[in-house]
C-alpha cells in the first residue's frame, strides 16, 4: 500500500470530516465564546482557585463513576464554566486594577492586550447571557441544555490548568495496572508515518464495530526500525497494526519491560544546544563544511545567525556585458557547478573593483548580492538543520581566520577562551582521576577539588579548601576545568606544542602560561591540554623515521647525530661539530654503528654505550653514541648543556672509563684483533655496553666431513661453533658430537674433501672480489672445475648478502681500520684472512694459465675491468678520508681515475690487468683486491651504480641485465661484459646481432662473414646462405625495425641482410688476426695462437704472453689491414 | 480532538513548546492549540506561532486514550486532546508567557527533559 493510498484510508473526506464540519457550524458560537473566555474571565479564576480545587475533587470523584471519556470531559468542562459566571460576578471589582497593572507590565504584548481589550464589552455580555438564559434552561430538557451547552463550549479554549505539573516525574512511573508497551519493527525510516498512520487508523474505526483498542504508539528518532504501541495485550497491537505498510508483524511483538517503559520516553538525543560563539560547519552549499561561528540564536533554535569568511568570486566568468539579458547568463553559469571561490574575507574595495557599484553601505554593514557582510565576514542566517554542530573540530587555522580582524588587537586571550569553549565538549574526555579541577561555573564556582571518579558527563570530585574540604560533590564535567598554578610542572598533552614541559608561570582563566623547559620560551595553552607531570623534555623523540640520537647520513660526506627533535625537524651535531637544523627529507639515510668499530687511545675497541672520556682537550666524559669512519666518535653526556649533550670527538682521543681485561689487550698494529672474522667470539671489553658479538661463523651450515677420531667418515652439517669446536650433526645416527675444527673437512657436493679453512678463506678472499665485481665473477669460476666454482659462486655471495662478512661493511672492516693508520696495511697482509687464504694457495694470479679456477678469471679480462672499476669507484668515495688510498693509487694508477671507468671498452681497464699479469706477484695486485674487497658495503650505501651488484643481482644475473644496456655509465659496462662473459661462458653464444656491438664499430668492414640460418627461414629463397663476405656497414635500426647490415659478398655483391642471419667466418688457421668478442682480450685484434675444436687461444700481437682462451665462435675473423 | 497533520514526513511540522502537540503550521494558524490556546493565543497569529511552537522536536506519539495511556500521563499529556504529541520538543515557552503561568501557579516544565524530578 502506497503513502496515498495508506492516507486515503485513515482520513476522513473533508466533507465527513467531523472536526471539520463541527468547526463551521460552531463559527459564529465560536466566536463569542472566545470572548467570553478571554483573559479576564480565566484571572479570575485565580481568584477563586481555593474553592475550584474543591470542585475538582468532586469532579475526580464523579470521574470514577461516568463512563464514557469525552462526555465526561465536556460535562466537567461546562461545570467549570458555569461556576465560572458565577465567580465573574463576585469577583470582578477588586480584578481590575489588578488587570491594568499587568496590562503594564507586559508593555505592547498583544496577547495580553487583546484579551483585555473587550474586557468591558464581554463582562457586559456575560452578565446580559446569564439574565437571558438563566429561565430559558429551567424551560428546557436536561438534555438539550446539555446539548446547547456541549456546543457552545466545544471549542472554545479550554482554561489552561497546566499538565498536572505538581506530580513528580518520578510519581508517573508505570505501574502494573497501566497497559504495556509493545515493541513493533517497522521500516526503517517510516517510523514516524506509521505512528501517525495509526493514529488516523484510530479515528477511522473509533465508531466502527471493532475500533483499535491501543492507548497510544509513539516512535523515537534515536531508534530507528521500531515503534513502540501502548496497549494492553499483543493481540490489540496486531489487530491496530494490521494492513499498515511497512509493519513488520512477522518479526514479532515484543512487550517492553515496565522498568524499560519510562526510559524509552526519556531517551536524549545528544543535545546540541548552541550558543552564541558556537563553532558550527555548514552542511552543505557554497560554504559547505566551513567553519561559521554563530552569532545570534532565534528563540526556538531554529534560525542560527553566524558569521563566516565569504566566498566572493572575485574572477567572475562574464566579461561583464551591462544588458540584463547576459547578467541573467552569467548567473546562471556561476552557479553551475563552479568551482567554489575561496574563502576571503570581505573587502569592499577588492570586491567594488569587480562588481561595480553594487554594494551598498548601510552603517557598520555591507550590502552585497543580498548578503550583508560585516568586518569582512558574511553574517548570515542558517536554518538549524543546515548546520553541522556536532565534531565541528575547528582547527587552529580556521580559528586564525577569524581572528584575523583582530591582528594587533588586545583580545587574543577572548578568542583563545572561544576556541576553548569550542572544544570544551572534548574536555570532557581530557580529565581524568587525580586531576585538580576548578569549579568554574554555576554554584560551586570557585571551589576547587581532585576528581574521584567520571561516568559520563558527571565528574565526582573531592573538594578542597574552606569548610567543604573533603566533601564529595558530583558535577557536570562541563562546568570544572584543571586547575594549575604558578610553579606546577606541566606537560601538554595535546595541540601544537605537544609534549612540551615546563614550569607555569601564570594562570588566566583556562589559558596557562608556562615556561617551556627546552627552549625557554612562554607558551600559553588551554589548562585542558595540560597534565601535570614530573618529567622534563619534550617527549616525543620521534620525527618521520628518525629518532633522537640518531646517526644520519646528511650528504656523501657529512654524517650527523640528531640531538634534539623538533616539532618538524631536527638539530643534528656533524661530525664537524658544526650544529645543522636538518628537515626529515633533507637526511639521506640513517646510518647503523651498532657493528662499526673504532679504538681507543688504548687500543680497546670502542663500542657503542661505553662510557668514555677524552685523554686530552678538555678531557670531556661521556657515553659512545656512535662512531663513524673509525675515527670520529660522538658522544653524550647528560651534563653538558650544550648541544643536548651531545658532542662530537675523534675516538683515538678517547679512554675507556671501565678496566679492561688484559687478554684483550692487542697492541694496536694487531688487526687480527679488529677483524671478526678472526676473534674468537669470547669475551668483550668489561662495562662495554654491548659486548662484542662476534660474526656468525661462516662454518656453520657447511656440509662436513669428519676426517679424524672415532668419527671418521661421518658426514654431517655444523650447526654451530664456539671457538675451535664445532657441533656438527651427523647425518647417520641423528647425532650431534662436539668435534674439534681440525678434524672437519668440507665436503662439496661432487663428495671432494677441503680442509674447511681453505673453503673458508678462498672463499672470503674471492667473497671480498665479489662484492664488488659482482656479475662477472660467477662466470670464469662457473667455467673451472667444480670445486672452486662452487666456492667461488656460493659463498662469497652468502658472505656478503648474509652472514657478517666484516666485507660487507665496508668503512668498517679492519682492512680499513688498517688504512687509516697505517700507510700500507698490505705488508701486514698475512693477518688478514684474505691474505692468509692467497698466501696459503699458490699465488693463483701467478698460476692462472694452469689453474682451472684461476685461469677462468685469467679469460675474462672484464672481470678486473669491473674489478678495477670497482676500486676506482672506492678510491673516489672514499676520497680523502684514507691514508692508504695514495698507496693504492700509486699501485694502480690507472684505477684512481674516473676515466679509467668510464672508458668501458677502453685501454683503461686492460693496461691494469696487464700491468698486473706483468708484475703479478708483486703487491700491486694484492693491494687492490683487498681493498676492493673492503669497499662492497660503501659501494651500496652510496652510489646507485654500486647499488646495482647486490647479491640479488648475482643469483640472477641473466634476468637482470640480459638487456642491452648503453656503456656509458661503468655500471652499464660492467653489465655488459658480464652480458658477454655470461655468454660465452655458460653457453658460449653469439647474439644474433652481435654485429651491432660497439666494439665491432672500428673494425666493421674488416669482418669476414657467412650467411647462415636463411635457407631454414627461406630468407631470399635461401639463396645466399653459406656466401661469405665482409661488412659494408651496420648500425642499429630503431627496434620497431628489422635489423640488418650490409654486406659485400666475395663475388663483389653488396646487399643488405638481416643481421640474425650474419655469423662470422669460422677461423681457419692459426696467426690468423681475429677479433674476440668475450674474454680478455674482447673487442681488440688479436692474434690465433693456437686451436682446438672450440677454443681458441689468442694474444695480441703486441705482447704475445698476454693469452686467453677464448671459444672458437666468440671470434670474428678480420681481412687483412688494407687487404680488402 | 487534534488535527492530525497528514503528511507525517514534512520537516514543517511544528510542536507546541507547552504541550508539545503537533500540528502542520497552517492548522496552528487555522485553530491554534487546542489545549493551550488560552493561554497562547497562537491562532492567526503566525509571530505567536514562531515563538511557541519549534520544528525541533523528537519523538512522536499518537495519544489514542489520553486517559488511560500511561505514555500520555508520562508525558504529562493525559489531560490533552487527543493527538500527535512529540515526545521531547526543544526550547522553551517566551518568557513572558512564563511569568503568564507563573501569575496563576501553573509550573511550567520544559519539555526538553532537561529538568526532570
Amino acid at each position: 500500500m502506497s503513502d496515498e493510498e495508506d492516507q486515503r484510508m485513515y482520513e476522513h473526506e473533508p466533507e465527513e470530516d467531523p472536526i471539520g464540519g463541527e468547526q463551521q457550524d460552531v463559527e459564529p458560537d465560536d466566536e463569542e465564546m472566545e470572548e467570553t473566555s478571554s483573559g479576564k474571565g480565566q484571572a479570575k479564576r485565580r481568584e477563586v482557585y481555593e474553592d475550584e480545587e474543591e470542585e475538582e475533587e468532586e469532579e475526580d470523584d464523579e470521574e470514577e463513576e461516568i463512563p464514557g471519556r469525552r462526555g465526561h470531559k465536556r460535562i466537567k468542562r461546562r461545570h467549570r464554566h458555569m461556576a465560572n459566571k458565577f465567580v465573574d460576578l463576585e469577583a470582578e471589582v477588586s480584578d481590575d486594577d489588578e488587570e491594568e497593572e499587568e496590562e503594564e507590565e507586559m508593555g505592547a504584548d498583544n496577547f495580553i492586550t487583546h484579551a483585555d481589550d473587550g474586557d468591558e464589552e464581554v463582562t457586559r455580555r456575560n452578565h446580559a447571557l446569564l439574565d437571558r438564559n438563566f429561565p430559558e434552561e429551567d424551560s428546557r430538557s436536561p438534555e438539550e441544555i446539555a446539548r446547547a451547552i456541549a456546543g457552545r463550549h466545544r471549542d472554545r479554549a479550554a482554561p489552561y490548568t497546566g499538565d498536572m505539573s505538581e506530580i513528580p516525574q518520578r510519581l508517573l512511573m508505570p505501574s502494573v495496572h497501566d497497559a504495556s508497551l509493545w515493541q513493533i519493527r517497522v521500516k526503517v525510516g517510516r517510523e514516524r508515518e506509521i505512528v501517525f498512520s495509526l493514529m488516523r487508523k484510530a479515528i477511522d474505526v473509533e465508531y466502527t464495530a471493532r475500533p483499535l483498542s491501543i492507548l497510544s504508539a509513539f516512535q523515537r528518532d534515536s531508534l530507528p526500525g521500531m515503534i513502540y504501541v501502548e496497549a494492553r495485550s499483543a493481540k490489540q497491537v496486531q489487530q491496530a497494526c494490521q494492513g499498515l505498510v511497512g509493519v513488520y508483524l512477522s518479526r514479532g511483538i515484543q512487550l517492553v519491560p515496565i522498568e524499560e517503559m519510562a526510559s524509552l520516553l526519556l531517551i536524549k538525543k545528544q543535545e546540541n544546544t548552541l550558543t552564541p560563539g558556537t563553532w558550527v560547519r555548514i552542511r552543505r552549499g557554497k560554504y559547505a563544511n566551513d567553519l561559521a561561528q554563530v552569532m545570534d540564536l532565534t528563540e526556538n533554535g531554529e534560525d542560527v545567525g553566524v558569521r563566516l569568511v565569504p566566498r566572493i568570486d572575485l574572477n567572475p566568468r562574464d566579461d561583464g556585458g551591462l544588458d540584463p539579458l547576459s547578467k541573467k547568463r552569467k548567473k546562471a553559469a556561476a552557479t553551475a557547478g563552479t568551482t567554489r571561490p575561496p574563502q576571503r574575507l570581505f573587502n569592499i574595495d577588492e570586491v567594488a573593483k569587480v562588481y561595480g557599484k553594487s554594494i551598498t553601505k548601510r552603517s557598520q554593514f555591507y550590502v552585497f548580492q543580498g548578503e550583508t557582510y560585516k568586518d569582512g565576514f558574511l553574517e548570515k542566517d542558517f536554518k538549524f538543520n543546515a548546520l553541522i554542530v556536532d565534531d565541528v573540530n575547528p582547527t587552529l587555522d580556521e580559528i586564525t581566520q577569524f581572528t584575523r580582524r583582530d591582528d594587533g588587537g588586545e583580545d587574543s586571550m577572548v578568542n583563545l577562551s572561544a576556541i576553548a569553549e569550542a572544544s570544551r565538549k572534548a574536555a570532557i574526555a581530557v580529565l581524568q582521576p587525580g586531576d585538580h579541577i576548578e569549579i568554574f561555573e554555576g554554584e560551586q564556582a570557585g571551589v576547587h577539588g581532585v576528581v574521584d571518579e567520571i561516568s559520563g558527563d558527571v565528574v565526582t570530585i573531592t573538594a578542597q579548601g574552606l569548610d567543604i574540604e573533603g566533601q564529595k560533590m558530583e558535577m557536570p564535567a562541563r562546568s570544572v576545568r584543571k586547575k594549575f598554578k604558578p610553579g606546577d610542572h606541566v606537560k601538554v598533552m595535546a595541540g601544537q606544542h605537544a609534549d612540551e614541559t615546563g614550569l607555569v608561570v601564570s594562570v588566566a582563566d583556562n589559558v596557562v602560561t608556562f615556561v617551556s623547559d627546552m627552549t625557554m620560551q612562554e607558551i600559553s595553552v588551554f589548562a585542558k591540554d595540560l597534565r601535570t607531570a614530573a618529567e622534563v623534555g619534550t617527549g616525543s623523540n620521534i620525527v618521520g623515521n628518525y629518532e633522537l640520537h640518531d646517526l644520519v647520513q646528511l650528504d656523501a660526506q657529512t654524517v650527523g647525530v640528531i640531538f634534539k627533535t623538533e616539532r618538524d625537524s631536527f638539530r643534528v651535531l656533524d661530525q664537524n661539530g658544526q650544529v645543522r637544523l636538518v628537515q626529515p627529507h633533507q637526511i639521506s639515510m640513517r646510518r647503523d654503528s651498532s657493528r662499526a668499530i673504532a679504538i681507543d687511545s688504548e687500543g680497546h675497541e670502542l663500542r657503542i654505550n661505553d662510557n668514555v672520556k677524552e685523554v686530552d682537550g678538555e678531557g670531556r666524559k661521556g657515553r659512545v653514541l656512535h662512531t663513524h669512519q673509525s675515527f670520529f666518535a660522538f658522544l653524550h653526556n647528560r651534563e653538558i648543556a650544550e648541544n643536548g649533550g651531545v658532542f662530537v670527538t675523534r675516538a683515538r682521543a678517547l679512554a675507556s672509563l671501565a678496566p679492561k681485561s688484559n687478554v684483550l689487550k692487542l697492541a694496536t698494529s694487531d688487526l687480527s684483533k679488529m677483524n671478526p672474522a678472526l676473534a674468537a667470539p669470547s669475551g668483550g671489553m668489561v662495562g662495554s655496553g654491548a659486548m662484542s658479538r662476534g660474526p656468525r661463523d661462516r662454518h656453520i651450515g657447511l656440509t662436513v666431513t669428519v676426517v679424524k677420531g672415532p668419527n671418521k667418515g661421518y658426514v654431517g652439517t655444523i650447526k654451530d661453533t664456539n671457538g675451535q669446536i664445532a657441533r656438527v650433526e651427523l647425518r647417520t645416527g641423528n647425532k650431534i658430537i662436539m668435534i674439534d675444527k681440525e678434524k672437519l673437512f668440507r665436503r662439496l657436493p661432487d663428495g671432494k674433501l677441503e680442509p674447511l679453512d681453505r673453503v673458508n678463506k678462498g672463499g672470503g678472499g674471492g667473497g671480498g672480489r665479489f662484492g664488488n665485481m659482482g656479475p662477472p665473477q660467477p662466470n670464469p669460476y662457473s667455467n673451472s672445475n667444480g670445486g672452486s666454482n662452487f666456492q667461488g659462486g656460493r659463498t662469497p655471495f652468502g658472505a656478503v648478502g648474509r652472514t657478517p662478512n666484516p666485507y660487507a661493511d665496508g668503512g668498517k672492516t679492519p682492512a680499513w681500520n688498517a688504512s687509516s693508520r697505517t700507510p700500507n696495511p698490505y705488508n701486514d697482509s698475512g693477518k688478514t684472512p684474505a691474505w692468509n687464504a692467497s698466501s696459503k694457495t699458490p699465488n693463483p694470479y701467478g698460476d692462472g694459465g694452469r689453474t682451472p679456477a684461476w685461469n677462468a678469471s685469467s679469460r675474462t679480462p672484464n672481470t678486473y675491468a669491473t674489478g678495477s672499476n670497482s676500486t676506482g669507484g672506492a678510491s673516489s668515495g672514499w676520497g680523502g678520508a684514507t691514508p692508504a688510498r695514495t698507496g693504492w693509487g700509486g699501485a694502480t694508477p690507472g684505477r684512481a681515475t674516473g676515466a679509467s671507468w668510464s672508458s668501458s671498452t677502453g685501454d683503461g681497464w686492460g693496461s691494469p690487468a696487464r700491468t698486473g699479469s706483468s708484475t703479478w706477484d708483486s703487491s700491486t695486485w694484492s693491494a687492490p683486491t683487498p681493498a676492493a674487497a673492503a669497499t662492497p658495503g660503501a659501494h651500496l650505501g652510496q652510489t646507485p651504480a654500486y647499488a646495482a651488484p647486490t647479491p640479488v643481482a648475482h643469483q640472477t644475473p641473466a634476468y637482470v641485465w640480459s638487456a642491452p644496456t648503453n656503456a656509458a655509465t661503468p655500471g652499464d659496462a660492467m653489465f655488459q661484459s658480464y652480458n658477454q662473459s655470461l655468454d660465452k661462458d655458460e653457453n658460449p653464444q653469439l647474439e644474433p646481432e652481435w654485429i651491432f656491438d660497439n666494439i665491432l664499430t672500428n673494425y666493421l668492414n674488416r669482418l669476414k662473414i657467412i650467411i647462415k640460418g636463411t635457407k631454414d627461414a627461406q630468407y631470399l629463397h635461401g639463396d645466399y646462405e653459406g656466401r661469405t663476405g665482409v661488412v659494408v656497414a651496420a648500425s642499429r635500426n630503431p627496434d620497431d625495425y628489422q635489423q640488418t647490415a650490409r654486406i659485400r659478398f666475395d663475388n663483389g655483391e653488396e646487399r643488405s641482410v638481416i643481421a640474425k642471419y650474419i655469423v662470422p667466418q669460422e677461423p681457419s688457421k692459426n696467426d690468423e688476426e681475429v677479433l674476440t668478442l668475450a674474454g680478455k682480450h674482447r673487442g681488440r685484434p688479436v692474434v690465433i695462437r693456437e686451436m682446438s675444436d672450440d677454443e681458441i687461444v689468442v694474444s695480441s700481437r703486441q705482447n704475445p704472453a698476454d693469452i686467453d682462451n677464448v671459444a672458437t665462435n666468440m671470434v670474428v675473423p678480420l681481412v687483412e689491414e688494407g687487404g680488402r | 480532538m487534534a488535527l492530525i497533520p497528514a503528511q507525517a514526513r514534512s520537516k514543517t511540522l511544528r510542536a507546541c513548546l507547552l504541550c508539545s502537540l503537533i500540528q502542520t503550521p497552517a492548522d496552528w494558524k487555522k485553530v491554534g492549540c487546542p489545549n493551550c490556546e488560552e493561554v497562547l493565543g497562537l491562532k492567526s497569529q503566525p509571530e505567536k506561532i514562531a515563538a511557541c511552537t519549534t520544528t525541533q522536536f523528537d519523538g512522536v506519539v499518537a495519544v489514542v486514550d489520553p486517559d488511560q495511556s500511561w505514555v500520555a500521563r508520562w508525558q504529562r499529556t493525559a489531560k490533552y486532546v487527543r493527538g500527535m504529541y512529540a515526545v521531547r520538543v526543544m526550547g522553551r515557552i517566551p518568557e513572558e508567557v512564563e511569568v503568564a503561568l507563573e501569575r496563576r501557579n501553573i509550573k511550567y516544565r520544559p519539555r526538553d527533559q532537561t529538568e526532570m524530578d
